[in-house]
Formats: structure tokens, C-alpha cells, sequence
């Protein structure tokens, strides 16, 4: 596990970032595909993985921020580029406001909230509330990526655009664990109770943590976007979510694990497209396999991120 | 200059019919060691639930350096300089011992909840500060060679070490132990006698139940005797060993030490 | 006022359609804490089961005896499916983290769902006409003869639970093991068998309720188990999940809800009321309506 710390990421890195002088115009849109869904479900991470709260609802975030996205260039005119702060916002907003009055709910409880408002978002955008969401078809021909009047139409482009917003979401997800709010999260997910008595005002950090897996889920949202050019209500519906769902806990709510869930279940069907009639009913197999041999996940996340200096020689043997 | 007592005038505690707490007062002077003992069921955790906002008492006040603290949460509470741990030990078991006592430091610690996204070099310095005090703390209740082990690996008696550990980290004014020496053999308990007196000699307050009758004699400045909810007696160790009603109360009650 | 009333009886009929399916959510989180993803894919199984048996089986005949069988094997079968499935499924993650078993379920959810689609196809079937279609017109308000089947069926078998769970031996090992598995077994109570038993009751009354949505709405697809199921999960919440007067109560309210959204609203927008209704019972109610209140214990 120390090898992969130390060598896994640079290699990873590197290979992501050479990864589309390599490949073909249709596995570069795969690619993006995953990168768009990665950072979707390290959001979810923040949420379900580091603080333990059971969200089912994280495509609501990521549809917000695609709307947003979507609406504000095809109603508005506004530049793709230019929405990015409204993209994350907006969905941070709406994260604060429905997690506000839930997140006391016990496990289950806050499951099916969760689910409630991934559909009741998505019933809103089909019914075309305020003319403005396009309906069950949703919205098309959004323009393409540009900045300062370049048009920044290759695919490659959008790779690096996506790369940069999964590289982003891996920095803030480090600065999250050496944090006195992400170890907030950490207590609270292992026992509300000893938190609060501890002094975390634990509920503040639900709703933190609820806002910031929203905003970056909304950031995945102006990527797909851009990638797709296109929004519809389908893309954002509570299955997207499940699959989110269970891309963590499979993945065993680790990065990499996260990253391994994420290329099992968006990119393995690319490589095997004349299953695909079969493809969920292998993964539903998958996923009860996955869960009975590994029931902390394929790769468990680890704790005991502390300063070297605390150290000392003789504690490896416990 | 507020003193830093704690005064209990008529707490009242019910869970439906039944009265857990019956119009209990008690006074905490600022440097005691206080005990409060009584027969298994006397109600002397859910006292420690009312002070610590855990439970909110229906009647009577709690008072802490003037201020009335009923009706806070745990977390105000623990802001304003008491601290418990309890008699089932809660710890945040995957993490680590050393995590475990940062949680303490979560209080003092200046970072607001931006930092948890982009750090800066004060962040990162009130972060180092804050880990050099939970070395502090590892060394104090020797723990150092635990600091990365999980917490839910190690023996009991060294997850009470650590939950104290953890609760000192907040820098408490008045600690409050739930039933401290619960669990532990002799030489461990004798070990908790001493950092009981060394945390007295650092200024805080303490204010423990035990049920081990031994230890509450050699360890307390001053004791409250509760029985079903109520006080029955109050005094020195001393005084409350020759007391008829507390003797009474422990035989007439099973009492069984080993819990 | 005719609205009211035919909305009363609509609601009434899908209200006890829910109340069925809601039951097998409820008691299997009562004894096992465990969300039963994969429980409304059964029901939407056991509606192209029933259709298989009607057309390979009973050959074509809609007889009242063939009714009587349809619904029989048709329980019987998912009830063999159920046990099947607790045994792979969720046995053996029972002692694994909680978000370990709910992943697993919504595997099964997914194998159950996409099986239907690769034995029945993806395309939507009709269900057969198994009763005739009479209705009576009660000065404006047209009451079905389905809809009165549905509704005395229904009410008949969750009597019957009921008493079964209150009044027998076995139903008191049932609460015993909901309230505490581990005192149960103590006290020589077989969980394991109690687990199967709730698997069997739970699946063959979604059995049920599987192909009375079948005879109500008549199109049945490979993945209407996440539209119903999800409805009948959330009446199994609204009433206060394990809780079996509960999931009916909640049942009803919910089916009566969504009636007269539909009759007075809209019905676009039913999915998106009836979450609403339900995060407003939860934020009043954080355990549901007849949910019992945990406090923890410290």
C-alpha cells in the first residue's frame, strides 16, 4: 500500500497526461467520460466515504451544476468558461439548503431524502419549470469550450480541461484530510456522539461536507457540458446516483478505489460494448460479489494520516 | 474573577414515568477531586448527561462560572471548559490514538472551514501548533509509541488512557470522568490514581463517578452519595464512610464491583 | 365532490397495491435493518411470472381456478426466490459494514431487473385480462371490479399478517428477533430460520402485489420495480419502516396522496409531491408516522 502512496499517483498522472496523444477520437471521449465521472463520484466520497452520511442523491449536485452550466449559456449567452463560479455555487447553495434541515435524519432516513430530492429535481427539469430547463428532451447545441475568443473545440482540449478539474478535485481532497474539517468529518462518521462531546458542532460539518462534494460535483456538471454540449434530465436521474453510490463503497471509499469503481463501471462497457444488453446484470453480480469477499471495499481507505515527528520507532508491531 | 464552579441547584431528570434524577445540588469547587458514587442505577450518569448537554434536565439549574449552562449543547459545552469521557469508552476506533487526541485539539484550533479546501501558512502553522499539543498530551499519558496504531486495536486499559488523553487535549477546566477506572486491573487502576492527581496538579478540576469504593476513598477531596436518583449523603471520604444511610444503600443493594 | 370520491376509491386501490409491496420492505428491515433494494424488482418479476404461467401454464384460460393458481405458483415462486436471494445476497454480509449489504442489494436490484429484461425483453408487456372487466357507476363515481379485488384481497391479507405477527408463537419470535437478534437467539429463537420465513412472507405478498399491478395498469416492464418498488419503500418510511400497521398505514396515505394529486394536481408532478411529502414527514417525524423513537443510549 506504501508502494502504491508512493509511486501509484506520479504514475497515474503521468500516464493521464499523456493518455490522449494515444488514443483514437472515440476512446479520448471514453476517457473524458471518465474523468467527468471520477470527480462526480470523489465528491460523493466527501459525503458518503469521509463523513458517513448515506447519500443517494449526488447526480442532483452534478445536474445543477450542468443546468447551470447549460441555462446560462443557451438563456444568457454567457461564455462555458465564465459559468464555472456560478456552477459550483449554485449547487453549494442548493446543497446547504436541502441538507440543512436532513441531516440530523438517521442513516436510512437521510438515504431516502436524498433520493427524494435526486427526483424531485429531476421530475422539475422534465416538466420544464420556468421554460427554461428544456423538458424531457433538456437542452442542445450549447456551445463549445473557448477562452478569449479561442475557440478550444478538440477533444483533446476538453481532456485537459477535464484532467485539470479531477486534479483540482484530488488537491482539495488532500488539503480536505490535513484539515481540522475534514478530521471533523472523520469524527463524526465514527461516532456523532463522541464528537459532540469533543466540541464539533457536528452538524456545521454535515452541511459542510454536503456543500463542498455539491460544488465540485457541480464543477463535474460544467465539464459534462462542455463535452457533451448538451443537457437532458435522464443523465442526472436517482440511477446515476445509485451507480455513484455504489462506486464508493465498492471502491472502498479511497481514492484509488474510487478511481478503480469509477473505470469498472463507465469504461470497462466501452471495452466490451457487445455485452452491453448484459452489462448491469453482470455488474449487479459484480457488485454483491464485490461486497461479499470485500465488505470494506476493494481498497479500504486507510487512516492515520499524522505528522512524522509523532512517529516513534516501536509502533509498527501492534 | 469568575470562579470556576459548578453548581447543581434541584437538577430533575425524567425518562417518562420514571425520575432518574430527583432534585440533585451539588457544588464543584474550583482544584477538587469530587466523586459521586451510588448503587448501580442511582442515576449518576445521567447527572453527568444533564451537565454535559447530553440530556437536558426538565428542572433545577446547572451552573458554571455564573453562567447557566442547561439547555446547551455538548459542543457549547465544551467550549466553555468541561470535558467528559465515558463509561462505555467512545473512541473514534479506526484512527488512529494520535488522531484521536486532535480531535481534543478541534476546539482550539483557529481553522475555519475554508481551510478544509485551501490551506495557508497560518493554517498550516495553527495545524503544526496544535499536533505538537497532542504530542504533548502522548507523552503525558505515556502513549507515545501508540501515536499511529488504530485505537480500536489496542487493550482496554490503554483506550481509557487514550480517552482521557483526548478529553485533556481540550485544555478543560473541569474534566469529567464517567466511571474511569471500569475495566481496569489493579496496576492500571493504581496508574489512574496518579494521573488523577497529576491532572489535579496541573489546575483542572475533576469530578469522576466510580463505583470501585477503594479508589473513590483514596482518590476524592469530596463526595455525593446518590440512590435512585436522590442525594443521601455528602462529606469528605471520610466522613461518608461512617455514614449510616450510604452504608445502608450499598448493602442493601447487590453490589457488584467487577462492572 | 365526484372527483373526491373517485379519487377516494383510486386511492384506496393503489394505496393497498403499496400497502402489499411496502410490507416486504418493512418487516425485512425490521428483523435485519437492511433496505431491501432489490425487493420492488421482485414485484415487478412476479408480474411477468404470472404472465409466463398464464400463457405456458394455465393456457390461456381465465378461469376463476386459474386465477386462484396464477397467484399461488406466482407466490411460490418468488417466495423460493426470496430465500434465494437472502441467502446470497445478504446473509453472507450480515455481520459486514451497513453500506456493504445495501450495495448488495442493489446488485440483486440490478440482476433481478436486467434477468427480466433478458428472459421478457426490454419492451413493454400486457398483462392478461384475467378479470373480467366490470364496473358499476355509483352516481358518477366508477368503481371497478378490479378495484374492489384488489381492495378486499389486499385488506384480507394484511389482516391475516397482522394477526399472524401479534397473535402467533411464530409471529412473537418475529418481533423478538426485530427488536433484538441477539437476545432472540439467546432465548432459542433459530434467526436464520426467521430471516427466511420474513423472506418467504415478504416476496410472496410482493408476489401479490406484483401482479395486481399487473391487472390494475395491464403495460408491465423489466424496470417498473424502481418506479413501484420505490413508491411502496417510501410508504414503508412515511408509516415508520419496520413497523408492519406502519407500511399499510403508510400505504394507504400514499396511494390516497398520489390520487388526488393526479385528480386535482397533475400526475407529472407525482413523484416529485410525494418526495415532498415525504422529506415533510421526516423532518416532522424523523422515524415515520408509527416509527418508534431511538434514543441512544450513553
Amino acid at each position: 500500500m506504501k508502494e502504491l502512496q508512493r509511486f501509484g499517483y506520479p504514475i497515474f498522472f503521468v500516464v493521464m497526461a499523456i493518455l490522449p496523444h494515444l488514443l483514437n477520437s472515440r476512446w479520448q471521449a471514453v476517457a473524458i467520460t471518465f474523468l467527468i465521472f471520477a470527480v462526480v463520484a470523489l465528491s460523493q466520497d466527501i459525503v458518503l466515504g469521509k463523513s458517513g452520511m448515506f447519500n443517494m442523491g449526488q447526480a442532483l449536485f452534478f445536474g445543477i451544476g450542468a443546468y447551470t452550466t447549460a441555462i446560462l449559456n443557451s438563456q444568457f449567452g454567457w461564455p462555458i468558461l465564465a459559468t464555472i463560479p456560478l456552477a459550483i455555487l449554485i449547487p453549494a447553495v442548493f446543497g446547504v439548503l436541502l441538507a440543512g434541515p436532513i441531516v440530523h435524519l438517521r442513516g436510512d432516513y437521510l438515504l431516502v431524502t436524498t433520493i427524494g430530492f435526486n427526483i424531485v429535481f429531476v421530475q422539475v427539469v422534465q416538466n420544464n419549470l420556468g421554460g427554461v430547463t428544456g423538458g424531457p428532451n433538456g437542452i442542445f447545441g450549447l456551445d463549445s469550450l473557448s477562452f478569449f475568443g479561442t475557440d478550444l473545440i478538440s477533444q483533446v482540449s476538453v481532456y485537459y480541461f477535464a484532467f485539470a478539474v479531477l486534479m483540482l478535485t484530488l488537491w482539495i481532497m488532500r488539503n480536505l484530510e490535513g484539515s481540522k474539517p475534514g478530521r471533523a468529518l472523520h469524527y463524526l462518521r465514527e461516532d456523532q456522539l463522541a464528537a459532540e462531546s469533543i466540541g464539533i458542532n457536528t452538524r456545521i460539518y454535515k452541511i459542510f461536507a454536503f456543500a463542498l462534494g455539491a460544488g465540485i460535483a457541480g464543477l463535474a456538471g460544467t465539464v459534462f457540458v462542455v463535452q457533451y454540449s448538451a443537457v437532458s434530465p435522464e443523465a442526472f436521474n436517482f440511477i446515476q446516483s445509485v451507480l455513484f453510490f455504489s462506486i464508493v463503497i465498492v471502491g472502498g471509499s479511497s481514492v484509488p478505489g474510487v478511481l478503480i469503481g469509477v473505470f469498472v463501471m463507465f469504461v470497462l462497457p466501452e471495452i466490451f460494448r457487445e455485452f452491453a444488453t448484459w452489462r448491469f446484470f453482470i455488474f449487479g453480480f459484480a457488485m454483491i460479489a464485490a461486497m461479499i469477499l470485500r465488505p470494506r471495499g476493494i481498497i479500504p481507505a486507510t487512516f492515520g494520516k499524522i505528522p512524522k515527528f509523532l512517529i516513534k520507532e516501536s509502533n509498527h508491531g501492534a | 474573577m469568575v470562579r470556576n464552579e459548578l453548581i447543581l441547584t434541584d437538577v430533575t431528570k425524567r425518562f417518562g414515568g420514571l425520575t432518574a434524577v430527583d432534585a440533585l445540588s451539588f457544588k464543584v469547587e474550583a482544584g477538587q477531586i469530587y466523586g459521586i458514587i451510588g448503587p448501580n442505577g442511582a442515576g449518576k450518569t445521567t447527572v453527568f448527561n444533564c451537565i454535559t448537554g447530553i440530556y437536558k434536565s426538565e428542572e433545577g439549574s446547572v451552573n458554571w462560572r455564573g453562567e447557566e449552562i442547561r439547555g446547551l449543547t455538548p459542543y457549547q459545552i465544551v467550549d466553555r471548559g468541561i470535558v467528559r469521557t465515558f463509561q462505555t469508552i467512545r473512541l473514534f476506533s479506526q484512527m488512529s490514538v494520535a488522531e484521536n487526541i486532535m480531535s481534543g485539539r478541534h476546539i482550539k484550533s483557529e481553522q475555519k472551514l475554508w481551510h478544509g479546501i485551501i490551506h495557508t501558512p497560518g493554517s498550516k502553522r495553527d495545524e503544526l501548533a496544535n499536533w505538537h499539543r497532542v504530542e504533548e498530551q502522548l507523552d503525558f499519558f505515556n502513549l507515545g509509541r501508540f501515536a499511529a496504531t488504530p485505537v480500536g486495536s489496542l487493550p482496554y486499559g490503554i483506550q481509557r488512557r487514550v480517552e482521557m488523553a483526548r478529553a485533556m487535549a481540550v485544555d478543560p477546566t473541569l474534566l469529567i470522568l464517567d466511571e474511569p477506572a471500569a475495566g481496569l486491573n489493579d496496576k492500571e487502576t493504581l496508574e489512574l490514581l496518579e494521573t488523577i492527581f497529576k491532572i489535579r496538579d496541573k489546575g483542572v478540576t475533576v469530578l469522576l463517578i466510580e463505583h470501585d469504593m477503594d479508589m473513590v476513598m483514596e482518590v476524592t477531596d469530596y463526595l455525593t452519595v446518590i440512590n435512585f436518583g436522590k442525594k443521601i449523603a455528602e462529606g469528605p471520604p471520610e466522613e461518608i464512610q461512617k455514614n449510616p444511610a450510604v452504608i445502608e444503600a450499598y448493602l442493601g443493594s447487590e453490589d457488584d464491583d467487577d462492572e | 365532490m365526484d372527483i373526491f370520491l373517485q379519487q377516494l376509491a383510486n386511492g384506496l386501490t393503489i394505496g393497498s397495491m403499496f400497502a402489499l409491496v411496502a410490507l416486504g420492505y418493512t418487516m425485512v428491515y425490521g428483523v435485519m435493518r437492511l433496505i431491501n433494494f432489490a425487493h420492488g424488482d421482485m414485484v415487478a418479476a412476479s408480474a411477468f411470472v404470472g404472465l409466463t404461467i398464464y400463457t405456458q401454464v394455465m393456457g390461456q384460460a381465465a378461469s376463476l381456478l386459474a386465477v386462484i393458481v396464477i397467484f399461488l405458483l406466482t407466490a411460490v415462486a418468488m417466495a423460493c426466490v426470496g430465500i434465494i436471494l437472502e441467502r446470497i445476497a445478504y446473509r453472507p454480509l450480515r455481520e459486514a459494514p451497513r453500506l456493504s449489504a445495501v450495495v448488495s442489494a442493489l446488485g440483486a436490484s440490478l440482476v433481478i431487473q436486467n434477468g427480466i429484461m433478458l428472459i421478457w425483453g426490454p419492451q413493454m408487456r400486457i398483462f392478461p385480462e384475467l378479470v373480467p372487466q366490470i364496473s358499476w357507476d355509483l352516481g358518477g363515481v366508477v368503481i371497478s371490479l378490479i378495484q374492489v379485488i384488489i381492495l378486499v384481497l389486499s385488506l384480507v391479507l394484511m389482516v391475516a399478517l397482522y394477526l399472524f405477527v401479534e397473535k402467533t408463537r411464530i409471529g412473537a419470535a418475529i418481533r423478538a428477533s426485530s427488536i433484538d437478534q441477539d437476545a432472540a437467539r439467546l432465548m432459542g429463537i433459530n434467526v436464520n430460520s426467521i430471516i427466511a420465513l420474513i423472506f418467504i412472507i415478504g416476496s410472496s405478498l410482493g408476489a401479490v402485489g406484483g401482479l395486481f399491478i399487473g391487472l390494475y395498469y395491464r403495460g408491465i416492464t423489466f424496470n417498473m420495480g424502481w418506479q413501484y418498488g420505490l413508491y411502496a419503500f417510501v410508504a414503508a418510511i412515511i408509516g415508520g419502516i419496520g413497523n408492519i400497521p406502519g407500511a399499510m398505514l403508510g400505504g394507504m396515505l400514499l396511494g390516497l396522496f398520489n390520487a388526488f394529486i393526479a385528480g386535482y394536481v397533475s400526475s407529472t408532478w407525482s413523484d416529485a409531491f410525494t418526495f415532498i411529502l415525504l422529506i415533510i414527514i421526516l423532518i416532522v417525524r424523523p422515524t415515520g408516522i408509527l416509527g418508534e423513537r431511538v434514543a441512544e443510549k450513553v
